[in-house]
């Protein structure tokens, strides 16, 4: 007999403020006060760009993401060509119709081909001020932090030239403390999932996930502060039929989760540039300079699947799937998105041996869950439930 | 397990080069470097297929590879990509080898020739390799597929990270990469790195890179004096023999083929009506059915700068490491497909537009490619903007269902009908 969810209708006020930033973005409140009184926004497109740089500058970072839900990219499909990822070409259509018209830089990073040609067409039809971009190393020998070190140490040139600035070693100690707060408080957030009825669902996580991503990270850490004694005082419990671990392509849109765990699962962890792979590891100084301890967080940081060898990543998506306590893996990979596509082969297999099953769901950016995907989670959560009888 | 009892595309391409050959040295108007240039393929195979067997190890490598490293160790190199691309061109056998990656996990919008690159190895096709080798230049799909292709062969191998833009410090780190993977080689295969032999490698390749140069020049002749197949042997020139003897002197003798036509004003084909710019690679499976669309047209493709245009340059024999370095940041390839697609990468297709006299381009969007089609409508406004019109052709570089021989036809003769209305 199945168990299905426990919804206990308590509210957490807090959250609301995290879906205000997220349902208001590009341009939220807090964004349109910033920009009218002077201060830069400055657009980071991949998690292997160093937001404290850009925050010790006294600007403020902003994700850039696509649109929350599939829509019809006739722009970004002209100037960009279907065969690349949705989201580069959502977050091209996005920039092509002037959504980000505030942003005063753009700064990219080598990460994938997507990635890479999004940057390039954004400077060439988007007359964004500020560009730059970080040439990332694909390895984690001391010759490639070497190299990303010294990449860094440019991009704080160029973007100091930019702002008309000097980023004093204090600045960039004082980001590394506010942005390793925000850090260890979405560790705390993560750790109330591992319970064995978690008081926050896998959506609501991602509401919290994206409002990281688009509001001052002061303000942040001081509502997720608030939201975390609202969890756990709140006496919230979701129970469900099966655990699940989100795995794949950037994904950041609560509605393909909510989907997930209207059928009765929870969404208990991920691995996703959106979520673990974002916060989980902080900035070590350890006696090195701030600059340099950023670099190595930023390389040595859990890794996307564009890093070579790949078993760093696939030993920790293993671990998470254990500390979590993980039922099944609902590996979701946009079209086109080739780094997580070649490793289907691989990790799949060294799930199998832990017995994890894994659903392989190939998906459009923003897509909110369709019907087939739908119908398809419920065969699998059906089929986790037989395994486990 | 020896080289001889796993190798039936090798032995399959080896009997299709010698058979050509054959046939072409029947022929009276057959160019003599197309004939080597099917010696050399012929070579390249039977070393491969006799390397187990006379001690000798393999290495797989992908597409912008170094394997002048391999040359100057006496590893036997064994190109991945190229040999699926062959495989395309000669043997058809595409569709298993496809079928087979499908079958191991890859979807669909994986580069097709690496697709086949796994179905291959896991259907043993081809002797194992003993070393797997790969890098980042010049997508995500090369530097994926190295991993899989270790998983499938058991074999041991090496990334080489290949830095994304060109900056002292991104020369020094590929400098040092080269230098752990030829200690990655020395590990595992026992040979040594003969520094003398690399530096005369560096020699071969530094006046090869001219001779690229010259014969790029000698095509802005009106009329051409080279077909769109020729496009395809100076890729395999470079890709399968860098710094060798014999593409040296594959690349001389067709130099001075077209130098001796150049001189007495004979083109390719007569007459020549329009010239054509191509832009990335032709599907390999229609090659030769296009070559006679292009003959019976009367149209000629005279330049392909992501492919045929070398940067300046020149390489140092006594500083053979950084010259191997250098010259990944020389690849025409490089330009275009890797590092920022920025002023120089446009400057190179206006340029190229004007030199050599084009009349229109065709850019066949190989729908696995996403990063060089992500450009397509930057190059196609370039061209307008010097009143060159592009078209645009979806295809697959290896699979045949992508788009036929009729349809390629047709669209085909529709951008001649325009271009005749001009």
């Amino acid at each position: 007999m199945l168990v299905i969810v426990e919804m206990i209708n308590t509210k957490l006020a807090t959250l609301d403020l995290f879906k205000e930033v997220n349902n208001t973005f590009p341009k939220t409140k807090e964004i349109v006060e910033l920009k009218s009184k002077g201060k830069k926004v400055i657009g980071w497109l991949c998690t292997y760009v160093p937001e404290e740089i850009i925050h010790a500058a006294g600007a403020l970072p902003v994700r850039i993401t696509g649109y929350g839900q599939e829509v019809e990219l006739e722009d970004a499909n002209a100037f960009m060509y279907i065969n690349n990822c949705s989201f580069s070409r959502s977050c091209l259509q996005m920039g092509l119709k002037g959504e980000y018209e505030y942003l005063d830089g753009v700064i990219g990073s080598s990460t994938c081909d997507g990635a890479r040609r999004l940057f390039d067409l954004w400077c060439h039809y988007i007359s964004t001020p500020f560009h730059h971009m970080i040439s990332v190393p694909r390895k984690y020998t001391e010759q490639a932090h070497t190299l990303y070190y010294d990449q860094i140490v440019l991009f704080k040139k160029s973007f100091e030239d930019f702002m008309g600035i000097a980023i004093s070693d204090e600045a960039l100690l004082d980001s590394v403390y506010v942005y390793n707060e925000s850090r260890r408080l979405l560790k705390r957030l993560y750790e109330l999932r591992k319970l064995e009825n978690p008081p926050i669902t896998g959506a609501e996580t991602m509401e919290i996930l994206n409002a990281n991503f688009r509001m001052p990270k002061e303000l942040f850490n001081r509502y997720l502060n608030k939201l975390l004694e609202e969890l756990e005082t709140s006496g919230i419990e979701h129970k469900c039929r099966s655990r699940l671990m989100v795995t794949g392509s950037v994904m950041n849109n609560p509605e393909f989760i909510k989907s997930i765990e209207d059928l009765g699962a929870l969404v208990v962890t991920d691995e996703l540039c959106t979520g673990t792979r974002y916060w989980s590891d902080t900035v070590v100084l350890d006696g090195r300079t701030p600059l340099n301890a950023i670099s190595r967080r930023y390389l040595d940081n859990f890794p996307c699947a564009r890093m070579v060898p790949s078993d760093e990543r696939f030993n920790r998506v293993l671990d998470l799937v254990k500390d979590y306590r993980v039922d099944g893996v609902i590996s979701q990979i946009i079209r086109y998105c080739v780094p997580y596509a070649h490793d289907v082969p691989l990790i799949t297999p060294r799930l199998k041996v832990i017995s994890v099953p894994t659903l392989g769901l190939d998906v459009e950016y923003g897509t909110s869950g369709s019907g087939q995907i739908r119908t398809r989670v419920q065969a699998f959560l059906e089929m986790l439930e037989a395994k486990r009888k | 397990m020896t080289g001889t009892e796993n190798s039936s595309q090798i032995v399959s391409l080896i009997r299709t080069f010698k058979m050509l050959n054959r046939f072409n040295r029947t022929r009276s108007d057959a160019r003599q470097s197309r004939i080597l240039y099917f010696d050399m393929l012929t070579e390249y195979y039977t070393q491969i297929k006799n390397a187990h067997d006379a001690g000798k190890m393999i290495a797989s490598h992908p597409v912008f590879f170094p394997a002048e490293i391999l040359y100057a160790m006496d590893i036997v190199p064994m190109h991945t990509e190229m040999t699926t691309w062959m495989d395309a061109l000669f043997l058809k056998e595409q569709g298993e080898l496809l079928a087979k990656g499908a079958e191991l996990g890859l979807a669909p919008e994986i580069c097709s020739p690496h697709r086949g690159v796994a179905g291959m190895f896991a259907l043993q096709k081809v002797p194992r390799p003993d070393i797997i080798l790969w890098s980042n230049l010049i997508c995500d799909n090369t530097a994926k597929f190295g991993e899989l292709v270790m998983q499938i062969t058991g074999s041991p191998g090496y990334f080489l990270d290949n830095p994304f833009q060109n900056s002292p410090a991104e020369m020094s780190y590929l400098v040092g990469e080269l230098k752990d993977m030829i200690h990655f080689l020395e590990q595992n295969t026992g040979r040594k790195m003969d520094y003398t032999k690399l530096s005369d490698i560096v020699v071969r390749m530094d006046h090869e890179i001219e001779l690229y140069r010259e014969i790029s020049d000698l095509r802005k002749a009106v009329p051409c004096p080279m077909s769109i197949d020729g496009y395809l042997e100076l890729l395999g020139a470079d890709y399968m023999f860098p710094g060798q003897p014999a593409s040296a002197k594959y690349l001389t003798l067709l130099r001075d083929e077209l130098k001796i036509q150049v001189e007495s004003g004979r083109g390719v084909i007569s007459p020549e009506r329009f010239r054509l710019m191509t832009l990335f690679i032709p599907p390999l499976y229609l090659i030769n059915h296009l070559a006679d669309i292009y003959a019976g047209l009367g149209t000629v493709s005279v330049v392909e700068p992501m492919f045929t245009r070398w940067s300046e340059g020149r390489l140092d024999p006594s500083k053979p490491l950084e010259s191997i370095a250098l010259k990944s940041f020389l690849l025409p390839e490089r330009r275009s497909m890797y590092g920022l697609f920025g002023q120089t990468a446009i400057n190179d297709i206006t340029e190229s537009a004007e030199q050599f006299k084009v009349d229109g381009a065709v850019y066949w969007a190989f729908l696995g490619c996403r990063h060089t089609c992500a450009t397509i409508k930057i190059i196609k406004e370039t061209l307008n903007d010097v009143d060159v019109p592009m078209l645009t052709i979806d295809c697959d570089l290896v699979d045949p269902t992508v788009n036929s021989k009729e349809d390629t036809q047709s669209k085909f003769q529709q951008f001649i009908e325009l271009l005749e209305d001009r």
